[in-house]
């Protein structure tokens, strides 16, 4: 019985701190993801600046280098420093620019954090937001993993669809298409940079 | 004594469980050649990529040109014009809906199917009003394409259908036995009203879309590639339609080393 009593306990104090470790990970995303409602729903400030302050906000959470590195594989290895320092840039602003984009769409909507779990086996955190819209609730699932007493976003789900899945598949097939030329693949990172930027500032 | 030797364990576990948490979630330490994350993007089989392309982008330009405007001009209709439209529209599906859940084994289901099918075509007037939500009978989807998946057909090569979109060959497949299938359809067949099927289908797209302007917005403008993230997106949301769990569980995870921060 004394056993039991003190199994229960072990199980107890494993999920409260699992439920902790959540807790502290979504209070951390709430604040964030302010951030950047709070910059869209600024009158006073200039298009530019707020896209400034929404991608300082995101490539501070998100592991921007890292995401760049793992999706373009072998072709980030056979490139020259130049060109993988381009890459890197070009890949923070373009993952700024896919989530202010996206984020753009529900600025005006409220949300709240509905749910959020800790994964132990792959120590990961997910966070689900449920964003209220006109004709009905949707909910985001963020994944966020904690590296060194920081946080990072690394994954965005919508509807059964991860951000980071779909940048890979992207990136994968353009690479195919320039024959695993990182420097091409800048070129073409580039342009659309530019395009996607001067639509979320107009 | 033994009181406060109990009470020390207790203390010690509550602070080993922090620490090994604590120092579990810093010691991600995979390295740059731990690329293999996924194999979704590995499955899509496109061998007619070049025609698919093709399609796409005649899709795109209709797209542009035809649906989102319908779309946009729909979403400025007030809200309870448009969740009447959505409701009615989704209240036709529900017979073949539990018919696929009963195809599935999921009996439960489509009980609750047939529930909000007969209680919102009479108190909610004909299906424009969701009453049966209320009532705790949620909305869930289930196609052909999704029962054939069920029972082990695989997804065949992708495929874009010109109008319709991203499919493969199964769900293309599932997709003809839905038309040919479809109650309302064959009724409005027999009575002599078969303009009602395309003005059916047509409602449902411009439905659809309405409630994914922004996203597709953001997918078209920020895309390096938006044929391959428009393919990868399709998978993974069926993906997630065909298993009904958890989205988030599904999704496979990156394992990202973060190490490079």
């Amino acid at each position: 019985m004394i056993n039991l009593v003190r199994f229960l306990v072990f199980i107890f104090i494993i999920v409260l701190s699992l439920s902790l470790k959540a807790s502290e990970a979504s209070n951390w995303l709430k604040k964030e993801v302010d951030k950047i409602l709070i910059a869209y729903q600024d009158p006073n400030l200039p298009n530019e600046n707020r896209f400034l302050l929404i991608e300082q906000t995101i490539n501070n959470n998100f592991p921007g280098k890292s995401i760049a590195i793992n999706i373009a594989k072998q072709s980030y290895k056979n490139a020259n420093e130049e060109t993988r320092s381009n890459y890197i840039n070009l890949f923070k602003r373009h993952l700024a620019l896919n989530i202010a984009s996206l984020m753009q769409g529900y600025s005006n909507q409220k949300y709240q954090l509905t749910d959020s779990r800790y994964d132990e086996k792959n120590k990961v955190n997910y966070i689900d937001m449920e964003i209220y819209l006109d004709t009905g609730e949707m909910i985001v699932t963020w994944r966020v993993l904690k590296h060194k007493e920081r946080y990072f976003v690394i994954d965005l789900i919508i509807s059964g669809i991860s951000l980071y899945e779909t940048k890979r598949s992207e990136f994968n097939s353009m690479l195919k298409n320039v024959d695993n030329d990182l420097a091409k693949l800048n070129e073409e990172l580039h342009k659309i940079n530019e395009s996607s930027y001067q639509k979320i500032i107009n | 004594m033994n009181k406060l030797k109990q009470l020390l364990i207790f203390f010690s576990i509550i602070f080993i469980s922090f620490n090994l948490n604590a120092g579990a979630s810093d010691d991600v330490k995979t390295n740059s050649e731990d690329f293999e994350t996924s194999i979704v993007e590995d499955e899509i089989y496109d061998p007619l990529e070049g025609i698919n392309r093709a399609i796409f982008g005649f899709n795109n330009v209709a797209d542009k040109i035809i649906l989102e405007p319908t779309a946009k001009g729909y979403k400025k209709l007030p809200t309870p014009v448009q969740s009447g439209v959505g409701n009615f529209i989704n209240n036709l599906k529900l017979p073949l809906v539990a018919v696929n859940q009963l195809l599935q084994g999921q009996g439960k289901n489509a009980a609750e199917s047939t529930g909000r099918f007969l209680v919102n075509s009479t108190i909610g007037i004909f299906g424009l009003i969701d009453v049966a939500d209320n009532l705790g009978l949620e909305q869930k989807e289930e196609d052909f394409g999704q029962t054939l998946a069920k029972w082990g057909v695989g997804d065949g090569f992708y495929i874009v259908l010109p109008l319709f979109g991203p499919s493969n060959l199964r769900d293309t497949s599932g997709m003809f036995m839905t038309m040919m299938t479809d109650p309302v359809n064959a009724y409005a067949a027999s009575q002599g009203e078969a303009w009602v099927i395309p003005l059916r289908t047509a409602a449902n797209a411009v439905d659809q879309r309405s409630k994914i302007i922004d996203e597709v917005n953001a997918l078209r403008d920020n895309s390096l590639d938006y044929y391959a993230a428009v393919r990868s997106s399709y998978y993974q949301n069926r993906k997630a339609a065909i298993n009904n769990i958890d989205d988030s569980d599904l999704t496979p995870l990156p394992l990202i080393s973060i190490e490079f921060e």
